[in-house]
């Protein structure tokens, strides 16, 4: 039944118009603009300190803005309460009630905004339902599991119908299993309510399979805004070439030789494509470890030396030294094991080769 | 096989009564004297003034002591009254005040947050005895002394420092996001209060509550220099006056009987409060 009254909804956006936020003279969040489009799945991704939880206290309301509007659909909410603002949180450390029972706190919000009793009671259901919590209705937080209290905690966002869901790394305190159900049980929420959702994580497999759009923050600034496919083979500089992906994309220095021919650790390459530099430019190329195959001697492959193997079973990662001493992580699926130690001819996948100048911007 | 068996549980039973047989002398070296009291408040009146060996009543079992307290003044109920009210005035007054201002304290920012704090807090360095005077003036201009309200505000005062330092630990170690949740929900500050943290730090509150029934209670000398009027003394100063009985002799069966009086309402509220009692004191210090 929510995901009927949320479909006659209309899909909330919410906008950030020259937001910064600082405490004392530190500034955290710097001048900031994106735009939420209604019903859409935004990741925050970032290391820790980057300002991604702030950003998102900043649009929930426990966090003051400094500076610049915030907007949820289209309405200036930079000065309400969060409880006035149509979101509802999920928070890292579940932040239930611990005196209450779990349909207390299911009710609690409602309760306060005066809702009567027989539809508080029809709306509890209803989430316990979603969340097939049914049979926990009358425990107390403390005698559930993890796993559960985060339903728990799921269940009291939707019974607040809010425009907006905001996750703050909701998955962090659980263990790997759970937390790859409960990321699907987010997923399949997102497609049922098709309410907005803004969720902040420093786990790239929750932002990849998550997201309509990821949102790479570093530093209380924005790297790059884009779907999990363009950040990934797109990345728009050297640091969001770096978070995204795992084992992370290989940077290495090169010399730019004529348009289509570089030099990387002596060794000069013929590319497939003109290159926007200037001859003997210095540059920095990516290449992603599966964008690597071991080779015979030939024209264009670049001899290394195995520093050591790890063994994924379906996947085999060597770290290797070039010539020039810049290290490399090659993603091996096939052939004879690599032993440390042992010299080897290295090929990189032109097409998939990315450049960045010396300063880390993609070119 | 059943040697060594045999072997194990005699180790055993030699440990389980050494350790029970030095807890249970340990334990009545603490109840002793209580139980003296108890005995001697139990003899005839004669019996009690003479050298207490042996401490349990030898000429038959007596209430004459608890009458012959019961006559005292006005009478016992009077003054067991005016203890009660004036201990029950300060809990109430000293959660209420410590329970907002440790809130305060935890939970929001204002100018000069920790110079007040700890000015608050230092006042626990100056020893109250020296303040007596100045209180007594204080008391006499505001027309409170000799009146129990005046003593309930002494009291309030001096056991305020420890209660707020006490209610700001206790408010400390609820975690940040659950009132974050309660805002979200649309809690607004009171409601917040009561229906979130209060259940949250009633361990801390039920620490207060014992520590402010226990000091104003058994508060002595306060009582003694402000309140003039035999009517309005509590129990404390009614047996110092109690003691002293004919041409300086001392009426130790009412003494004794006072005692156990006395002591019955510190035990039931203990005894009522102490779970939570002990997981006041060490709020926060574990996570």
């Amino acid at each position: 039944m929510s995901a009927q009254h949320n479909s006659a909804q209309p899909k909330a956006t919410i906008e950030l118009k020259g937001v910064r936020k600082s405490f004392g003279s530190v500034d955290v969040i710097h001048d900031l603009d994106l735009k939420v489009e209604g019903g859409e799945f935004v990741v925050f991704v970032g290391p820790s300190g980057c300002g991604k939880s702030t950003l998102l206290r900043m649009i929930a309301g426990l966090e003051e803005v400094t500076d610049g509007d915030i907007l949820i659909a289209g309405r200036d909410v930079t000065d309400l309460d969060p409880a006035k603002r149509g979101i509802a949180m999920v928070f890292q450390s579940y932040a239930l009630y611990p005196h209450m029972s779990v349909r207390e706190n299911l009710a609690f919000g409602l309760e306060i905004a005066r809702t009567p009793a027989a539809e508080i009671r029809r709306q509890v259901e209803a989430a316990a339902g979603i969340l097939k919590i049914g049979p926990l209705l009358d425990r107390r937080p403390g005698q559930l599991s993890g796993g559960q209290r985060q339903r728990v905690a799921i269940g009291r966002a939707i019974v607040r119908k809010p425009l907006v869901f905001l996750f703050d790394e909701p998955l962090s305190n659980l263990d790997a299993e759970l937390r790859v159900s409960m990321r699907v049980e987010i997923a399949r929420l997102h497609r049922e309510l098709g309410n907005t959702m803004i969720y902040v994580t420093h786990d790239q497999t929750e932002a990849m399979t998550l997201a309509d759009r990821i949102v790479v923050l570093r530093d209380g600034r924005i790297e790059q805004v884009g779907s999990p496919r363009e950040v990934y083979e797109n990345p728009a500089n050297l640091f969001v070439a770096g978070f995204i992906g795992s084992p992370r994309m290989n940077i290495i220095d090169g010399t730019c030789l004529t348009a289509t021919r570089i030099s990387i650790a002596g060794t000069e390459i013929e590319l497939d494509r003109p290159m926007p530099a200037r001859s003997q430019e210095a540059i920095k190329l990516g290449i992603r470890p599966e964008h690597w195959s071991i080779t015979d001697r030939q024209d264009n492959a670049l001899p290394a030396q195995v520093e050591f193997a790890e063994y994924l079973g379906s996947t085999r990662y060597v770290h290797c030294k070039l010539a020039n001493g810049d290290l490399v992580t090659i993603e091996q699926r096939g052939g004879r094991d690599a032993k440390p130690g042992e010299d080897l001819w290295l090929n990189c996948h032109r097409q998939a080769l990315k450049i960045f100048s010396m300063s880390g911007e993609a070119r | 096989m059943s040697n060594r068996k045999s072997a194990t549980a005699r180790r055993r039973l030699f440990a389980a009564t050494r350790y029970h047989t030095i807890g249970l002398f340990i334990s009545l070296l603490f109840v002793a004297p209580i139980a003296w009291s108890a005995l001697v408040s139990f003899k005839p009146s004669a019996e009690a003034a003479r050298p207490p060996l042996p401490p349990w009543p030898v000429e038959g079992f007596s209430t004459q002591s608890y009458e012959n307290l019961q006559k005292y003044g006005v009478g016992i109920w009077t003054y067991a009254g005016n203890s009660l009210t004036v201990a029950a005035a300060t809990v109430a007054v000293t959660v209420v005040i410590s329970l907002l201002a440790g809130y305060g304290f935890s939970r929001f920012k204002f100018p000069l947050k920790n110079v007040l704090f700890v000015l608050i807090i230092s006042t626990v360095m100056i020893p109250f005895q020296s303040i007596l005077t100045p209180l007594f003036l204080i008391l006499t201009k505001l027309g409170l002394q000799n009146t129990l309200p005046g003593i309930v505000l002494i009291y309030v005062t001096l056991h305020l420092p420890f209660s707020i330092f006490m209610m700001r630990n206790a408010f400390d170690a609820v975690p940040k996001e659950i009132e974050d949740a309660a805002r979200v929900d649309g809690a607004s500050v009171f409601l917040m209060l009561r229906r979130v943290m209060l259940p949250l730090v009633l361990p801390g509150v039920a620490t207060v509550a014992i520590f402010a029934f226990l000091a104003s209670w058994n508060e002595f000398l306060a009582a003694l220099i402000l309140l003039t009027d035999q009517k309005k003394y509590t129990l404390p100063v009614m047996m110092a006056a109690v003691r002293s009985g004919q041409f300086g002799t001392i009426d130790w069966g009412a003494v004794q009987s006072g005692v156990m009086l006395m002591m019955a309402p510190c035990l039931a509220l203990f005894l009522l409060l102490q779970r939570y009692y002990i997981r006041g004191l060490t709020a926060g210090a574990v996570k």
